[in-house]
């Protein structure tokens, strides 16, 4: 290979210095947003004055979190039910099938993930006002699903290509019938890659943002959009600890991912 | 006339302007184990799968029992079949596996247990039971696939190259498994391969396929002592081709010019031929002696090189015109002969031990 780590050399150092600071860059602000969901300044001070958990017994204690919370994982938990069928029914399409147009559909279904998410924002946002559907459930699955159908598709359409037909081709001839074969055969055979659609689209949803500013109303908002909210009237710790919480389930479901896929490999 | 069992009848089909298979007719008779033979592309998988019913024939029909299978969807069909590719469900046991098929069923629990022991036993795998797939080697897990597909006693059994992945020492004890599963259960078995002694140590008959046509069907000894045409002759066993002119045929027998103008008288015409027309005769290795016996015609040749193989010798030869030979004549201890020795030896066949074929078209 051209670059053989064990041949590095000094370079060796080098390169473990430069990841060592990349990965201080990137999770130096989440350490900081924890840190602080427990400091006792009111102001956000760093290094804080005192430890406390207070801000977290605000949290709990103020319905609206409460509420935004609920609200975010309804949400998120709808969608990610929604983009992994479709995913599933697309990633069939697009793998198995032999028909004209296929690559652009495929195309098409991933545009979401580079489209510029606040150019989606807008449009669908002018569209939804039109038909009804701003500031309600259905308006953010739907908007919510979009986005995250390209994390659905993917592990899906991946797992579904390394599975040999064959092996459900054999479950027809024994005697199931084509669903059946599907059902009892093929989608245990890439559950990993079922589960990680799962976890990916409910992500995609529990995060994101932008689109949810342009979809919430004063009575339904996410998570996101009230942390973002409440982060332009008051900077109280409060936002600090729904961050913590934010990342805390992120965290949670990135691991249950990786266990679950070595539990599955093996 | 056997009982009408399971027949193909001028089963066409075509990919595009591509005719995978031409219009073949078959009779298989209960009981039988039939091989298809052929180069990849003959046709022989394409039939295969339009019986299991993975591909609609574009005409001609299947029938078993005398009623037409191609209305009949692929899971109803209750034929067993066995993949080229390892195709045990990955997410479940071994026995789970050979139950699958009495479970989309809905057999009674009881009969489920008692068939699954049986097929297991009957592939010598009983203590296999809990295993994963992935804990099997490839000749476990095809043996395993033939249990699943024996599992509801299928009047029929469609095995698709399934040792083709498998080493050769793996194939030839598997080969001797199925002989005897065979044997035992006395199923039907339509088996597809391109080894033609796979073909040879497991079929009861053998359809070569060539070009999605079946070029001749018959016992394995048929095909090789009885070749009908040239690419048989070729396909089965090993054989040597020289070119041939044709002088006449009677009785049976015909005489031929060879390249270098001697005449071979008595050998065997099976086709009918022109007066002057090109041919080939083939001889097989083994047809060869390296001491004349009474009648037998003669080569002048050189000896290229020479093995030995115990009970044979094997002998590489060129002719006077330049065509290669390789004989495999019985080792004679008196035989002293020294590669490369005298140019002008000769080596002897039999006329009757060889075959005329007419030289076909741009060979």
């Amino acid at each position: 290979m051209l670059l053989d780590y064990d041949r590095l050399g000094w370079l060796k150092v080098a390169l473990l210095a430069f990841t060592a600071l990349a990965a201080a860059f990137l999770l130096l602000p989440v350490i900081f947003i924890v840190l602080l969901s427990f400091g006792s300044s009111r102001w956000l001070a760093f290094p804080p004055p005192g430890w406390t958990l207070r801000w977290y017994q605000e949290l709990f204690a103020d319905p609206s979190w409460i509420e935004a919370a609920l609200t975010s994982a309804r949400i998120a938990t709808t969608t990610a039910i929604l983009a992994v069928v479709i995913g599933l029914l697309a990633s069939f399409a697009l793998v198995r099938g032999q028909f004209r147009g296929r690559e652009v559909l495929r195309g098409l279904l991933l545009t979401p993930m580079v489209l510029p998410v606040v150019v989606f924002a807008i449009a669908i946002y002018a569209f939804f006002l039109r038909l009804g559907l701003g500031g309600t459930t259905i308006g953010f699955v739907i908007a919510h699903t979009v986005l995250a159908l390209p994390f659905a598709m993917i592990p899906i359409a991946t797992a579904l290509e390394g599975f040999d037909k064959s092996i459900e081709d054999a479950a027809i001839v024994c005697g199931a019938s084509p669903l059946e074969a599907k059902l009892r055969i093929t989608l245990p055979s890439i559950r990993i890659g079922v589960f990680s659609a799962a976890i990916f689209s409910f992500l995609a949803s529990w995060d994101e943002v932008v689109v949810a500013i342009f979809m919430a109303s004063p009575t339904l908002q996410t998570l996101p959009v009230k942390i973002w909210g409440s982060l332009r009237s008051d900077l109280t710790p409060v936002i600090a600890a729904a961050s913590s919480l934010l990342v805390a389930l992120t965290l949670a479901l990135m691991i249950v991912t990786a266990l679950l896929r070595r539990k599955l490999q093996t | 006339m056997t009982q009408l069992f399971l027949s193909i009848r001028k089963l066409r089909k075509a990919f595009g302007a591509f005719t995978a298979v031409h219009d073949v007719t078959l009779d298989i008779p209960k009981g039988e184990f039939l091989t298809f033979l052929g180069p990849s592309g003959s046709g022989k998988s394409t039939t295969l799968y339009a019986i299991a019913g993975f591909q609609d024939p574009t005409s001609g029909d299947v029938l078993l029992q005398g009623k037409s299978l191609l209305s009949v969807p692929s899971h109803k069909r209750n034929i067993g079949m066995v993949f080229q590719r390892y195709t045990l469900f990955p997410h479940l046991s071994v026995a789970e596996n050979v139950a699958f098929p009495l479970r989309v069923r809905r057999r009674p629990e009881a009969d489920v247990k008692r068939k699954v022991a049986d097929m297991l036993s009957l592939v010598r795998l009983e203590s296999f039971a809990e295993r994963l797939p992935a804990a099997l080697s490839g000749g476990q897990q095809q043996r395993v696939a033939l249990a699943r597909a024996l599992a509801y006693d299928p009047p029929i059994l469609l095995m698709d190259e399934p040792l083709s992945a498998l080493d050769k020492k793996l194939r030839e004890e598997i080969q001797a498994e199925i002989r005897r599963i065979h044997r035992e259960t006395g199923v039907t078995v339509l088996y597809v391969t391109h080894d033609q002694e796979e073909a040879l140590h497991l079929s009861d008959r053998i359809a070569l396929f060539r070009d999605g046509r079946i070029e001749q069907i018959g016992t394995g000894e048929d095909l090789y002592l009885r070749p009908a045409t040239e690419f048989v002759a070729g396909f089965i066993g090993n054989s040597n081709f020289l070119a041939a002119e044709h002088l006449e045929s009677e009785n049976g027998t015909a005489s031929v010019r060879l390249a270098d103008g001697s005449i071979v008288k008595g050998v065997k015409a099976t086709h009918k031929l022109e007066r002057g027309q090109k041919a080939r005769l083939m001889v097989r290795p083994e047809a060869f002696r390296m001491r004349p016996v009474e009648g037998n015609a003669s080569l002048t040749v050189e000896i290229v090189d020479m093995a030995f193989f115990g009970d044979r010798r094997r002998v590489v030869v060129r002719t006077g015109w330049g065509d290669e030979i390789d004989a495999r004549p019985i080792s004679d201890s008196t035989d002293r002969s020294n590669v490369g020795a005298v140019a002008g030896r000769q080596i002897f066949f039999d006329p009757a031990a060889a075959f005329l074929f007419p030289a076909e078209q741009g060979a």
